[in-house]
């Protein structure tokens, strides 16, 4: 496929492995966050991290989606769930993570109508088609999956939809960022900066990493030889002391971003004092509810939620996964009480999360490694 | 998920577009019109973003 094939070039990947090597300075150990959730499946699927040199770390961040929701607000989608005529709508993934009584899809067997929807759009159309039932979509994601719901509330607006609402837990990814950036915990050297929400948001928003802290970030596309390519251009950054936003995903990524679906969020949306992020606790002005022009479609003004914070099982270590304070396999229940089939911890969950993503490909190359 | 833009009812901001695997899905345009068949867009959660 264009735009796909090209970019998955074995001989190109050995390529850019051998300038990668010729960029490092012997001895000196680099440490680079892939922030986004889609370069870690990559990174894991292809092998790529393989082709590095083994003094070229690769930190997993916190840009899945699914990951960063806390316990809580898992419980809060199911007590909404559980309300008398409600069905609840909410990503294939989402339904799999545990909240402190269990998992949505769990509730679901318990009878409360809880449906997996592929978009926004596929929950509004159930409200349309169901006029007796209170649909409510569990929103989550980047600024990657804001303009989705943002455009779907938009609908429902202008359709007079009254049946639909939307509970909230879309994030930004800028606070994160500084939250990592500011911690005494992680030494990093640059930054494989977040392809999609760059798509929405473009790389300007990213400039802070070189200004305030002289670190690298380079804007990459998801394919092996974008990431390679990324890897090779923080290197080069890091050996000619220079340090700025590039963007390696220019087939996509506009520099100042999709300024139609920045106009869209910030129609619908609203900034929240502060937000829970599994691992990283607090961050403020990290997430998104909905504008006073959209409060009737707001799913927590409608119904009470418990609103409790929960703190994450004590065996679980999905916090300093998402921090990139330790690697997946260094979490005391990886691969054993945790797993895939029957996941403790969010990162275990999505596809996009670290653990998940190295179990599935990583493990057996280590495994070969360990032997 | 790259998708290949397959017909487009531009009155509904909506496109029929079809990925490498042959699935089709209706996806929401109103980012990235104008869009034509043949077309390849960049869809997240049903919309099309770049």
């Amino acid at each position: 496929m264009k735009f796909v094939d090209e970019f998955r070039d074995a001989e190109l990947g050995r390529v850019l492995a051998g300038q990668i090597l010729s960029a490092i300075e012997p001895g000196r150990h680099y440490k680079l966050m892939e922030v986004c959730g889609g370069h870690t499946h990559s990174i894991y699927k292809y092998g790529i991290d393989d082709l590095l040199p083994s003094n070229v770390e690769l930190v997993h961040g916190p840009g899945c989606p699914v990951c960063v929701i806390p316990m809580g607000r898992v419980d809060d989608g199911i007590a909404i769930a559980h309300q008398p005529g409600v069905t609840f709508t909410c990503f294939g993934d989402m339904m799999r993570v545990p909240g402190s009584e269990g998992t949505l899809l769990e509730a679901k067997a318990r009878g409360a109508d809880i449906r997996m929807v592929y978009s926004p759009l596929d929950a509004l159309r159930i409200a349309k088609s169901e006029p007796e039932r209170e649909v409510v979509f569990f929103a989550i994601g980047f600024e990657t999956t804001a303009p989705s719901t943002a455009l779907t509330l938009k609908r429902a607006k202008a359709e007079g939809v009254k049946n639909f609402s939307c509970m909230c837990n879309h994030v930004t990814i800028v606070p994160p960022l500084r939250a990592l950036l500011d911690s005494p915990d992680l030494r990093l050297d640059g930054f494989v900066g977040p392809g999609h929400v760059s798509t929405v948001v473009g790389a300007r928003p990213f400039e802070f990493i070189p200004a305030d802290y002289r670190k690298p970030i380079v804007v990459s596309g998801f394919e092996p030889v974008d990431v390679l390519q990324s890897v090779l251009m923080i290197l080069r950054q890091l050996a000619e002391g220079r340090c700025e936003v590039e963007n390696q995903y220019k087939r996509v990524v506009p520099y100042e971003g999709n300024l139609r679906a920045l106009e869209v969020i910030a129609e619908v949306f609203a900034l929240r004092p502060h937000f829970e992020w599994r691992g990283l606790g607090f961050i403020s002005q990290s997430g998104l509810k909905l504008s006073d022009a959209y409060a009737d479609f707001d799913a927590e003004l409608r119904w009470a939620v418990p609103g409790v914070r929960v703190a994450d099982p004590k065996a679980c270590q999905c916090g300093e996964v998402l921090k990139g304070v330790i690697k997946p396999w260094e979490c005391k229940v990886f691969g054993t009480a945790c797993t895939p089939e029957r996941p403790i911890g969010t990162c275990m969950v999505s596809s996009e999360g670290a653990c998940a993503a190295y179990y599935n490909y990583g493990r057996f190359a280590r495994e070969r490694e360990v032997v | 998920v790259p998708m290949t833009v397959v017909r487009v009812d531009s009155a509904r901001m909506l496109a029929l577009c079809e990925d490498d695997g042959g699935t089709r899905r209706s996806v929401e345009i109103a980012l990235v019109e104008p869009v034509a068949p043949g077309d390849t867009v960049l869809v997240h959660a049903g919309t099309a973003i770049a």
